[in-house]
């Protein structure tokens, strides 16, 4: 009986490293939400020069997740659509990829989805229409979605909506983003990167621009500005 | 020796429980009416089974699908009437509400590259989630949906049974669903069979066919007397509901007052007619080709020049549109409400 319990714990203690040795042989990509450089918060006060604003809402996809190495070398993550939630932070880390142990120069990713999956009918996943991030009346997926309020929208509740999407040209709105990354800037097997929301909302009057819910120009706008708002943290 | 043969004996039976317990599809083979195109449809990435053709279609008849469970795709899409809703220019759904257009029939859905008025959705796969989430109509989310199918278990049973899996997605959902409306095929109408010389129209019908070749045929293309593009056809704007088509989608002021080019079959029985269903009878459609056009700067090059049909001839053009009947179809019992 004793002997069968020591076989146990001895099968258990083997299963636990086993899972350790792979958590640590992951490549982890990481990204904080910020306000300038506090962490954000949803329902807080925020202050931009044009603005005040409070979040209730923030969800994006990062797709096309690709690792440049220092020796020229590519790692594409194959299937890569992640759907970044705030309200759920193991949305916010994710692994991409075996870890390498190799230097990186850089991170390359998409916030948003490609024309190709836009039109692939009902997927699976990430990518399941029952995520609530594509479009009814017009297909195609939602790449971003910021809302809150601000007392600068004349808006009912002084509520403002960016449904940011469009998969078609001239409104393709999917946005390739670049980051360089040294040596010292990136942990062994994290890629931390930081998203500062202010950059955004310093860009633009909520007073002007509030409710975007269908791709066009004003999709384009805030698509294009997003992707300044990633640095390495 | 017995003893080996009597284990072997068990072990072959529970191999054969495993084998068969395992789900078992039922392929459909989606038949192409001769002289029918290719299908749009890529049947590879959503193969028909009888299995997930039945789940579909008691997923298109259950009410499950809208908020407060009494709105099902039935509702504005009888079968009887080509899969539409008749008798309303406006279609309606939860709460009485009533849409800004006349709903769209589903028939020959497999050819169709894109649908609704305005070409907005771009998948069949994808087309359900429209009338789901929109107010006016279901009202629910795909989400919530997901969920009350998760929590049914006669519904647990039926995507294990044409999925092998207990659980529910909104993929899988969206894929029973066509699996069904995909297979609403029709083409055993009259014009059909005189197609395939096994009727004749009479002298009418036949005057009119020609009629419909010289004037109609270009927008309705043969034989599904549709096309997959976008005409303005010289509705006069309804101030009351400013609707400018095909431009809501694109934003490219030439697709303004540019609406889908619909299917005519079945069309004795689709009424009203027009995105807005503006027109009641088949002979305010004709009227409307022959002496209404608006002119505009999209008008489809098409309806330039008018038609001058004589009395007789609009009798006649109608004569043929009633040939595109097809009682099997519209009376067939397995598109019917699930037994």
């Amino acid at each position: 009986m004793n002997k069968k319990l020591i076989y146990l714990f001895l099968c258990f203690l083997f299963f636990i490293s086993v899972m350790a040795q792979k958590e640590k042989d992951s490549l982890y990509f990481g990204i904080k939400l910020k306000w300038k450089t506090e962490n954000l918060e949803l329902n807080k006060n925020y202050y931009s020069k044009n603005d005040t604003l409070q979040f209730s809402l923030l969800k994006f996809y990062v797709s096309g997740v690709e690792i440049n190495y220092e020796d020229g070398s590519i790692y594409k993550e194959e299937n890569s659509y992640h759907l970044i939630d705030f309200e759920y932070d193991n949305s916010k880390l994710f692994s991409i990829s075996k870890n390498e142990n190799k230097p990186i120069s850089k991170i390359v990713f998409a916030i948003g989805i490609d024309s190709t999956a836009s039109n692939s009918g009902a997927l699976s996943g990430n990518l399941d229409l029952q995520k609530g991030m594509y479009w009814a009346w017009q297909s195609g997926y939602i790449n971003m979605k910021i809302e809150g309020k601000s007392s600068s929208c004349k808006t009912r509740k002084n509520a403002f909506h960016f449904h940011v999407g469009g998969y078609l040209e001239p409104f393709y709105a999917m946005q390739k983003v670049e980051i360089k990354l040294n040596d010292n800037s990136n942990d062994k097997n994290q890629i931390s990167l930081v998203m500062d929301l202010a950059k955004l909302f310093e860009e633009i009057k909520l007073s002007e621009l509030n409710s975007i819910m269908i791709p066009g120009t004003e999709a384009m706008k805030i698509a294009i500005l997003s992707t300044k708002l990633f640095s390495v943290e | 020796m017995k003893k080996t043969l009597y284990i072997f004996g068990i072990g072959i039976f529970i191999f054969g429980i495993l084998a068969f317990s395992k789900s078992y599809f039922t392929p459909i083979y989606f038949d192409v009416p001769k002289g029918f195109p290719k299908p749009v449809y890529d049947f590879k990435n959503n193969p028909l089974t009888e299995e997930g053709f039945e789940l579909g279609r008691k997923l298109f008849y259950d009410p499950i699908l809208s908020k407060d469970n009494t709105i099902s795709c039935a509702v504005c899409h009888l079968q009887q009437t080509g899969f539409t809703h008749v008798d309303h220019d406006l279609s309606h759904g939860i709460d009485g509400k009533i849409g800004t257009r006349n709903s769209l029939t589903l028939q020959n859905l497999a050819w169709s590259k894109n649908f609704m008025w305005d070409g907005g959705v771009n998948h069949l796969d994808v087309q359900a989630i429209a009338p789901i989430t929109s107010e006016v109509e279901m009202d629910e989310t795909l989400e919530n949906v997901v969920q009350k199918l998760n929590s049914n278990a006669t519904y647990q049973k039926l995507f294990e049974i044409a999925f092998g899996t207990k659980k529910i997605t909104g993929q899988l959902t969206l894929k029973a669903i066509s699996q069904f409306v995909v297979t609403f095929t029709t083409a055993n109408s009259k014009y059909d069979k005189v197609l395939k010389k096994e009727e004749n129209f009479t002298e009418m019908e036949q005057k009119g066919y020609k009629l419909f070749q010289k004037h109609c045929a270009s927008c309705h293309n043969e034989p599904l007397l549709a096309s997959n593009d976008f005409k303005n056809n010289g509705l006069a704007i309804d101030p009351t509901l400013n609707d400018f088509g095909r431009m809501k989608i694109t934003q490219n002021p030439n697709d303004s007052l540019k609406f889908k080019v619909p299917t005519l079959r079945n069309i004795e029985f689709t009424f009203p007619y027009m995105h807005d269903g503006r027109f009641k009878t088949l002979n305010e459609v004709v009227k409307h080709y022959n002496s209404g056009i608006q002119k505009s700067k999209t008008l489809a090059k098409e309806l330039q020049k008018p038609i001058n049909l004589s009395d007789n001839e609009r009798v006649e053009i109608i004569s043929f549109l009633k040939t595109l009947t097809d009682k099997e179809f519209l009376f067939n019992l397995k598109y019917g409400f699930p037994k």
